[in-house]
């Protein structure tokens, strides 16, 4: 017999796959429809400036600039004429100009020349999207507009702080962020994907306790009296001492997760207990419903002029999510490969996991309108 | 090409002043109807028996206070006009479960979120948009005034809603007691920078424009809708005659003539049913009248020469336009 069958490519989709309707107290997944009205940081800071970058949020291309003023401003990547991606065009002063027929835009969208045209068009608008600059941080807001409260962006002052000191990375995974989000809160895989470096036995085994915040998902752990991992011990100086640890780690919104680290020193040379603090950052934004852009920071609030601890945690810390990214891509390479349909088991380490993704889907059914 | 339109039926109506009516309309599968930002309106086609195809243009509300309409039901509000008689049709046909076909939303009235102060002034039935954007205000905790201006309290669509909404930040102003409205002081006490944006009768916005360039505000800081751009009051039913094909298409008095013709399926070009974007000009043979020119696209001597029109806002006075098509 000669049958040629032809087997279609892999192709890399960018639009929303379809998902079934939705169903009371499920649970999200790759699949989910992204949040979509949430803040979500779209470039840092030193990113964006005068020459025009687009990058691809929540599925939809973006171009994003600064005005002379120093505003950040973000339109979609794509001319409302013949789709030319506007960041090919170039800026005239705090006007986005369009590189195929010059259309003009000012930083709200708003068409304000078209050479080819006797009149400026009023319906020529290309869509702009809320930025507010924090910190080191430009967040944007890809949803309703008119949803866009400014006070919903979450608090990352220690960014900012000259209190604090910060080490940083970024990554572009090919996962997605449901994912990622639940490796963040699931801690018992620290000891075996981080050997060494962030895990021990004693913490993977500790009691975790989790409750829910509104739609942040909390998890707190106390470890007493146990020596420290090196992460937080070769900073602090404290290898092979006994100190109690007291972890808090939360989502805290589909474009964030935050751990927060006291380690106290009972035996401080002082004569009284030390603590030091570590907060620990990653930012999340869906590229695609199988793509994330990810940044990290690692911040601490002593020994800030430290430039040992700062190579040392950025090593560190850069290598653990380094295994992180790796053990994601490895996995939805698996999800969406393997022919045979799996649901994966859950144990009891799994809850906040499970809670986060509860919270992810009620969002994304209120979106939809359904559920 | 400007996106097709959808097939809606009306599912919830209420009065809201004696002359003004509410509209629900859900879409007919239920679905999603297209996202839109406070500003936007929609198209509304209906027929009458009468009259034929009726095409009017409603803002879109959005919801009630701070909630939200679903995603697959958008809210308008219809006021009555004694000489507009498309408005009249929909009072007296529309009821629960009535179906009705409306374009893809359109906003020539955005609100720009980096204004740092908004001053947003309504007249009349203009507090449709207004009281959107009020409503997006609040949500986002900025700082504005509203002033919304009618002849009586209640003959004002929304004003307790805009009140129980808007609080301290709202101004009402009563012509029927009070006359005109003083445009100049309201302007004059806005905090510096602010930009404005206004919708209701047109001599209302010219008042608004004026008032504005007395006090030597940048025209860009008057931001306008308005209602009924292109159809006076006064609009006549004719007939299209297409010399090519030998067709005669009815123009109604509440329809333009891109409408009539899409509606008899005679194809044409066209794209933003403003006067524009320059697309749908048709050249014209002969018209038993005047062009009444409603666009801001053909110049004033193409105007004049009157060979050609805009078919979107464009229309004649006599009885029969002919048409080189």
């Amino acid at each position: 017999m000669n049958m040629t069958i032809e087997i279609a490519p892999a192709v890399e989709k960018t639009e929303e796959p379809p998902s079934a309707p939705f169903v009371l107290g499920g649970i999200a997944d790759h699949s989910t429809p992204l949040i979509r009205n949430c803040w979500y940081v779209a470039a840092l800071g030193s990113e964006v400036s005068r020459n025009i970058i687009s990058r691809r949020l929540l599925g939809v291309d973006v171009a994003l600039y600064r005005t002379l003023a120093g505003e950040t401003v973000a339109v979609r990547n794509r001319c409302p004429h013949r789709s030319f991606p506007l960041a090919k065009g170039k800026l005239v002063g705090d006007v986005l100009m369009c590189g195929y027929h010059g259309m003009q835009f000012d930083p709200s969208g708003r068409c304000v020349n078209m050479p080819a045209m006797p009149i400026v068009p009023t319906n020529a608008n290309v869509r702009s999207f809320p930025t507010v600059e924090r910190g080191p941080l430009v967040w944007i807001w890809m949803g309703d507009a008119d949803h866009a409260d400014e006070s919903l962006i979450p608090d990352t002052e220690w960014l900012a702080s000259s209190q604090w000191k910060s080490v940083s990375g970024s990554f572009h995974i090919k996962s997605d962020y449901v994912a990622m989000h639940e490796n963040l809160l699931d801690q018992t895989h620290f000891p075996f994907l981080h050997p060494g470096a962030i895990g021990t036995p004693e913490y993977a085994r500790s009691k975790l306790k989790v409750r829910l915040q509104g739609d942040a998902v909390i998890i707190d752990r106390e470890l007493r009296n146990s020596p420290p991992p090196a992460v937080y011990g070769v900073p602090t100086g404290l290898m092979g001492k006994p100190v109690d640890r007291f972890s808090d780690g939360r989502f805290v919104s589909p474009a964030l997760h935050t751990a927060y680290a006291r380690i106290v020193d009972n035996h401080d040379a002082s004569g009284t207990p030390r603590t030091y603090r570590f907060n620990i950052t990653h930012i999340f934004t869906p590229e695609t419903h199988h793509s994330i852009h990810y940044w990290w920071f690692n911040s601490r609030n002593f020994n800030l002029q430290d430039a040992e601890a700062d190579e040392y945690l950025h090593a560190a810390s850069a290598k653990a999510y380094l295994e992180d990214v790796d053990a994601l891509e490895w996995i939805m390479d698996v999800v969406r490969n393997d022919a045979e349909p799996q649901f994966d088991l859950n144990f009891a380490p799994d809850k906040p996991g499970l809670m986060m993704r509860q919270v992810l889907y009620r969002l994304a059914a209120a979106e939809a309108g359904g559920a | 090409m400007a996106q097709g339109n959808f097939d809606v039926v009306v599912a919830g109506l209420r009065d809201l002043t004696p002359r003004v009516r509410e509209f629900l309309l859900r879409s007919a599968d239920g679905k999603p109807l297209p996202d839109y930002a406070a500003g936007a309106h929609v198209a509304l086609h209906t027929v009458s028996t009468e009259r034929g195809l009726i095409v009017r243009h409603y803002s879109l509300v959005g919801g009630n206070g701070l909630t939200d309409d679903a995603r697959n039901t958008y809210r308008i509000a219809v006021q009555r006009e004694d000489h507009a008689r498309g408005s009249a049709h929909i009072h007296a046909t529309f009821q629960l479960g009535t179906a009705l076909r409306i374009g893809p939303p359109i906003n020539n009235f955005p609100l720009d979120r980096r204004d740092q102060q908004v001053l947003l002034i309504a007249g009349g039935i203009g507090i449709t948009p207004i009281y959107s954007m009020a409503r997006s205000l609040v949500r986002r905790h900025r700082p504005f005034q509203v002033f919304y201006a009618g002849r009586h309290a209640q003959f004002m669509a929304y004003h307790d809603d805009l009140q129980q909404l808007a609080g301290q930040s709202a101004r009402f102003h009563y012509s029927d007691s009070q006359g005109h409205p003083d445009l100049v002081a309201l302007l004059h006490d806005q905090p510096e920078g602010t930009t404005a944006y206004v919708c209701g009768p047109s001599r209302m916005i010219e008042a608004t424009r004026a008032a504005a360039a007395q006090l030597g505000w940048h025209p860009d800081r008057v931001r306008s809708e308005m209602f009924g751009a292109g159809f006076s009051g006064l609009a006549t039913p004719f007939e299209v005659r297409l010399q090519r094909s030998g067709r005669s298409v009815q123009v109604g008095a509440d329809v333009s003539i891109l409408d009539a013709l899409l509606n008899d399926g005679v194809p044409v070009l066209w794209d933003c049913r403003r006067g524009e974007c320059g697309l749908c000009p048709l050249p014209v043979v002969s018209a038993d009248s005047g062009i009444e020119h409603h666009d801001r696209y053909l110049s004033n001597e193409e105007k004049s020469a009157g060979e050609t029109l805009c078919i979107c806002v464009s229309r004649i006075r006599g009885k029969q336009l002919v048409l080189d098509l």
